[in-house]
C-alpha cells in the first residue's frame, strides 16, 4: 500500500433515487480499471451493476446498503462509498457521510435537485462533508445542468460555479468544455475510454469564456493571488484556479459542478480528475473522539500512522466466511496480529484478516492506515463501535439515530424458518441501527420495526432470500404514543398483608405534561416522609408505568412526575413495595390526566408534472394531509405536506395510477401529533380487537 | 389565548387607524412599501398570523422564496412573539393554526392571474382551502403592469378575497408628496390601504399613507414580531 497521505481520497455518492450514481459508480470503477466491463443498473445482462452486491438490490434497480470499494485514479487512491438514494434508508447515508471526507453530489439534468437531494444535503452540513456536484443524465430529453446549477443556488444555497459547459445535450450529448483548461474533451470508443482533447468549437468559444470568467470570478473570493492575476491581467494557470477552488470548496464556500452522462460514458473522467483536484484529504478534515478517560472531553485526532490506534465500525455484513466489518482508521495503523479493544464492550480482540473492499470482492492487507477505509474478519462487534489500542479510551462521537416510526408483526412458516428468522433478525438488528426487533409479550408474536414501509420491506425479502426464512407478515401498525393534557393528582398506598412479609408505601404527588423531554422525575419531599433509600424505587415504577399506558397500552411520553409526600413502614416497606405504590400512583393520576394519543406524522414531498397537481392534492387531503404549500417548478409542481403515517400505506400504487406513474415522493418522520377524537375512538376499537383475539 | 390577544391588541394596523380588524373588503387591495431588507415579509406574516389566529383562512404566494423558507419565516415569527410575551402552549397552538395557512409559490416569469386562479380552483373545488385573504410577495409592480393587478381584482371579488401585496421601493427614486414611489402612482387607485415602512438605525416604523386616519405619529415596531413596541392604551381597554 502507498503512503502518501495527500493522494487519499474518501468519498460518497450521494443522490437522490434514480439520479444514476450507481451507474455513474460503475464507470469510475471501470475507468479505474477496477472492473473490466460495464453493466447495467438493471440487469439486463444478468450480471448487474458492481456495487450492487446483494440479490435484491440488483432485481430493484436500487442500491440498499452502502458498498465500500477502492480505486485509483492518476496516483491517488479513492475510497469509494455507494450511498443508497431512498430516505428509507438514510441511516445508511448518515454513517457514509460520517467516515467520510468529501463527496460526490450526483443530480439529474432533468429532475434537478429533487427532496432527496435536499435530504441529503442537509446530512451532508450536519457532516460537514465538502462536495463536488455532478449533474447526470445530460443525454435526456429536457436536460438542462444550468437550471439545476440554478437550483442548486436556490435551493439548496449552494454557491455552485460550472466547471464545464456541456457539447450537446439530450440525444446530441457529445462531450464537455473544461473552463479551467480551456479545451474539449471527448470521450471515444465503446466505452469512452479515450479522452480527446481538442480546441473548443467556434459556436461554444463565446459562451465558454463568459463561464470561465464566471468561474474565475467566483474562485478569486479564496485566493488573493488569483484576485491579483486578474487585477494585473495576467495569465491565469490552471493551477491557480484549482487552488482556489480547493480551498473554497473545503470551507463548504462554494461547489464546483461538473457535468456528462455516465449512462453514455461522457464526463465521468473529467470528475474523477475533479475528486483529486479539490476533495480533501483525510489530514485537511478535523476528526473528534470523546475522551472516556478525560470527563469525555473531546479530543482532536491526529491522522499520525504511529499513534494508538482509533477505528470506527461504519457498516457490517455476512459474508460467505463469516462476519465482515467495516471500518475506518481515523489515528494510528491497524496491523494484522495487533491488539484492539472494543470501547463500548471493553472487549480485547486481534486483528486476523484485514481486507479492503471491492463491493463483494476483497484483497488482504497487512494493514490499515489512518485515513484508510477496510474491513476486518471474524470480529463480534455492532456498528457503531469504536476500536482502539489498548492504552487509550477513545469513542468516536456518536451518530444520530431516528426512532422508528412502524412496525411489523413477522411469522415464521416452520421451525427451520424460525432458526434463519432469528438469525437474520439478529444480524440485521447489528447492521442497522433505526430497525428493531422484539417479541410482544402478550401475543408471542415477533416484532420488527423501522423507518418506513420499504424499510421493513426489503428486510423481509432479504429474510427470505439471503436466511432462506419462509416467513408471512402481518399488517403494518403505526408506532402510537400517548400522553397527558393537564395537571392530576395522586395519593396512592400499597398495602399488603396476606401472611409473611407485608408490603407498604405510599406516595402523593402530581403528573403534569411536558413537551421537550419524554419523562421528568422530581422529588420534593422535604422531611423524609419517604425515606431515601426508596426514591429511587418510586422513580422505577413510575418508569415502568411510561411504557405502556393505561389508556391503550402504547409507550407514554412527555410527562414530568413530581411527589411531594407519602409515607413508610418502618417493617413492611420495601423497594418492591414503593416500585408498586408508583405504578398504582400512576394509574391512579394517570386517566385524570386526561391522556391522548398522539400518531406519527410524516413529512411528504411528491414531485409531480403540473397537470396533476389538482389530483395529487386531492389525495393527500384524502389522507388527513396538511398541505403545507406548493412550488411551481415550471413543467413540475414539488408538493410538501403533512400527513399521518397511518394513512400513507399503499400510497405510491395510488399515486402512481393517479399520475400515470409520472409523479414520485418521498417522506420521513416528522413529528408527533395528537389524534383527532374520531380516529382516537377507531384505534380504541382497533385494540380491543386485537386484544380480544390474542386472548 | 393569551397570544391572540397580543397579535390582535398589538396589530399595528389597529393602531393606525383602520376601522376594523380585517381593514380590506371583500376584493379589496392592500400594500406595505418599504426599501428592500426593512421586513415587508415579516409584516404581512404578521398579519397573516393575526387571521389564522382569529381562524381565516389565508394563502401566502411568493415569487421569491421556497415553501420551506416561507414556512419557516412564519415559525419564527409565531414562536418570537410567544417567547415575547411568555406564552407557554406555543407548540398546540402553532399546530391548531396552521391549517389555516397555505403557501403557494410561483417563479417570477411564470407567475400571471390565470395561473393562480387556476392553482385556487383545484383547491376550493376539492374543499382543501378556501382563503380569506392573499398575499403576494415579490411582484414586480414596474414590470408587472396595470391589467395583471386588474385582473387579480376581478379575482379577488370572484372569489370574495382581498390581497396584500409586498412592494419594493428603492433608495434612489425620491418618494412623490403623498409619499408613493413614482412607479407606484398609476396603480394606487386600485389600493384600498396602503402603508410605508421604514427604518432609522434600528428602529422600524409603520406610517399610514392610504385609508386610515391621520396617526399622531408613525407607529414604532418591534423587528422581530412586526407588533407595536410601545402601545398606549386605548380607551374601553
Amino acid at each position: 500500500m502507498k503512503r502518501d497521505d495527500q493522494k487519499i481520497r474518501n468519498i460518497g455518492i450521494s443522490a437522490h433515487i434514480d439520479s444514476g450514481k450507481t451507474t455513474l459508480t460503475e464507470r469510475i470503477l471501470y475507468y479505474t480499471k477496477r472492473i473490466h466491463a460495464i453493466h447495467d443498473v438493471k440487469g439486463k445482462d444478468g450480471v448487474g451493476a458492481t456495487m450492487d452486491s446483494m440479490e435484491l438490490e440488483k432485481e430493484r434497480g436500487i442500491t440498499i446498503a452502502s458498498a465500500a470499494t477502492y480505486c485509483e485514479w492518476k496516483d491517488h487512491e479513492i475510497n469509494i462509498i455507494d450511498t443508497p438514494g431512498h430516505v428509507d434508508f438514510t441511516i445508511e447515508v448518515e454513517r457514509s457521510l460520517r467516515i467520510l471526507d468529501g463527496a460526490i453530489l450526483v443530480l439529474c439534468a432533468v429532475g434537478g435537485v429533487q427532496s432527496q437531494s435536499i435530504t441529503v444535503d442537509r446530512q451532508m452540513k450536519r457532516y460537514k462533508v465538502p462536495c463536488i456536484a455532478f449533474v447526470n443524465k445530460c443525454d435526456r430529453n429536457g436536460a438542462n445542468p444550468f437550471r439545476v446549477i440554478g437550483q442548486l443556488r436556490s435551493k439548496l444555497g449552494h454557491n455552485a460555479v460550472a466547471m464545464q459547459i456541456p457539447i450537446g445535450l439530450e440525444n446530441n450529448v457529445q462531450g464537455v468544455v473544461d473552463l479551467v483548461g480551456m479545451k474539449a474533451l471527448y470521450f471515444d470508443g465503446d466505452s469512452g475510454d479515450a479522452v480527446r482533447v481538442e480546441e473548443i468549437p467556434d459556436h461554444l468559444q463565446q459562451e465558454a469564456k463568459a463561464k470561465r470568467d464566471e468561474l474565475i470570478d467566483a474562485a478569486s473570493l479564496f485566493s488573493d493571488e488569483l484576485t491579483e492575476a486578474i487585477l494585473e491581467e495576467r495569465e491565469i494557470s490552471s493551477d491557480l484556479i484549482y487552488a482556489a477552488l480547493r480551498k473554497g470548496t473545503l470551507q463548504r464556500e462554494i461547489t464546483p459542478v461538473y457535468m456528462g452522462s455516465a449512462y453514455k460514458n461522457k464526463g465521468v473522467q473529467p470528475l474523477l480528475d475533479g475528486v483529486n483536484y479539490l476533495l480533501p484529504n483525510p489530514s485537511e478534515i478535523e476528526n473528534e473522539a470523546i475522551d472516556l478517560n478525560n470527563n469525555e472531553q473531546r479530543v482532536v485526532l491526529s491522522v499520525d500512522p504511529e499513534k494508538p490506534i482509533v477505528a470506527l465500525v461504519f457498516k457490517l455484513e455476512d459474508g460467505q466466511y463469516g462476519q465482515l466489518t467495516y471500518i475506518r482508521v481515523y489515528q494510528g495503523t491497524m496491523e494484522k496480529g495487533s491488539t484492539i479493544v472494543n470501547v463500548r464492550t471493553g472487549k480485547k480482540v486481534k486483528v486476523g484478516r484485514l481486507v479492503r473492499m471491492h463491493a463483494d470482492q476483497m484483497e488482504d492487507v497487512e494493514y490499515l492506515r489512518s485515513g484508510y477505509i477496510g474491513a476486518l474478519f471474524g470480529v463480534e462487534c455492532s456498528s457503531g463501535d469504536t476500536f482502539t489500542s489498548p492504552d487509550v479510551h477513545l469513542t468516536m462521537i456518536s451518530m444520530y439515530v431516528p426512532k422508528p416510526v412502524i412496525s411489523l408483526a413477522i411469522f415464521p412458516k416452520d421451525n427451520k424458518s424460525q432458526i434463519a428468522m432469528a438469525k437474520a433478525l439478529n444480524r440485521f438488528a447489528k447492521e442497522d441501527p433505526t430497525f428493531k426487533t422484539f417479541v410482544d409479550n402478550e401475543t408471542g408474536d415477533t416484532i420488527i420495526e423501522g423507518m418506513g414501509e420499504l424499510h421493513l420491506d426489503i428486510y423481509v425479502e432479504r429474510m427470505r432470500r439471503e436466511y432462506g426464512a419462509d416467513v408471512s407478515t402481518g399488517n403494518p401498525r403505526v408506532a402510537y404514543r400517548e400522553t397527558i393534557t393537564q395537571h392530576a393528582e395522586f395519593n396512592y398506598t400499597h398495602k399488603k398483608q396476606t401472611g409473611g412479609a407485608g408490603q407498604f408505601g405510599r406516595v402523593a404527588g402530581y403528573l403534569e405534561p411536558i413537551s421537550d423531554a419524554e419523562f421528568v422525575f422530581e422529588n420534593k419531599i422535604f422531611g423524609g416522609a419517604i425515606p431515601t433509600q426508596y426514591i429511587s424505587a418510586c422513580e422505577k415504577g413510575f418508569r415502568q408505568s411510561m411504557a405502556k399506558g393505561p389508556k391503550l397500552e402504547y409507550p407514554v411520553t412527555g410527562v414530568k412526575v413530581v411527589i411531594h409526600d407519602g409515607a413508610a413502614h418502618s417493617v413492611d416497606s420495601s423497594d418492591m413495595a414503593f416500585q408498586a405504590a408508583a405504578r398504582g400512583a400512576f394509574k391512579e393520576a394517570y386517566l385524570k390526566a386526561k391522556p391522548v394519543i398522539h400518531e406519527p406524522i410524516m413529512k411528504v414531498v411528491v414531485e409531480t408534472p403540473s397537470e396533476f397537481q389538482g389530483s395529487v392534492m386531492g389525495l393527500l387531503n384524502q389522507r388527513r394531509g396538511m398541505i403545507i404549500g406548493s412550488q411551481d417548478e415550471e413543467v413540475l409542481c414539488v408538493i410538501e405536506a403533512q400527513v399521518p403515517l397511518a394513512e400513507m400505506f399503499g400510497f405510491s400504487t395510488v399515486l402512481r395510477s393517479a399520475t400515470q406513474g409520472k409523479a414520485q415522493f418521498t417522506m420521513e418522520f416528522a413529528l408527533y401529533r395528537q389524534v383527532p377524537q374520531a380516529i382516537a375512538e377507531k384505534i380504541a376499537l382497533e385494540v380491543a380487537q386485537n386484544k380480544k383475539s390474542a386472548a | 389565548m393569551m397570544i391572540k390577544k397580543e397579535i390582535i391588541y398589538r396589530n399595528p394596523l389597529l393602531n393606525l387607524g383602520y376601522d376594523h380588524e380585517d381593514i380590506l373588503p371583500v376584493g379589496g387591495f392592500g400594500a406595505v412599501l418599504a426599501h428592500a431588507g426593512v421586513g415587508k415579509t415579516a409584516f404581512l406574516v404578521q398579519l397573516a398570523l393575526n387571521m389564522m389566529l382569529r381562524e381565516q383562512s389565508i394563502l401566502h404566494v411568493s415569487l421569491n422564496d421556497a415553501v420551506s423558507k416561507i414556512d419557516l419565516w412564519y415559525q419564527e415569527i409565531f414562536h418570537d412573539i410567544a417567547e415575547k410575551f411568555g406564552i407557554a402552549d406555543v407548540h398546540d397552538c402553532w399546530d391548531k393554526i396552521q391549517s389555516y395557512r397555505f403557501i403557494m409559490t410561483f417563479k417570477v416569469i411564470s407567475f400571471n392571474a390565470p395561473k393562480l386562479e387556476e392553482r385556487l380552483s383545484d383547491l376550493m373545488e376539492q374543499n382543501i382551502f378556501k382563503p380569506r385573504m392573499v398575499i403576494i410577495d415579490g411582484l414586480r409592480f414596474d414590470e408587472a403592469g396595470r391589467g395583471q393587478l386588474v385582473q387579480l381584482k376581478e379575482l379577488a371579488s370572484k372569489y370574495s378575497m382581498c390581497f396584500w401585496f409586498t412592494v419594493h421601493t428603492h433608495r434612489h427614486e425620491p418618494p412623490q408628496d403623498n409619499g408613493l414611489p413614482y412607479a407606484f402612482l398609476h396603480i394606487a387607485d386600485l389600493f384600498n390601504a396602503i402603508v410605508q415602512l421604514a427604518t432609522t438605525g434600528d428602529e422600524v416604523y409603520i406610517k399610514a399613507l392610504k385609508g386610515g386616519s391621520a396617526a399622531p405619529k408613525d407607529l414604532l415596531l418591534d423587528p422581530a414580531t412586526m407588533l407595536i413596541k410601545d402601545i398606549t392604551p386605548q380607551k374601553g381597554r
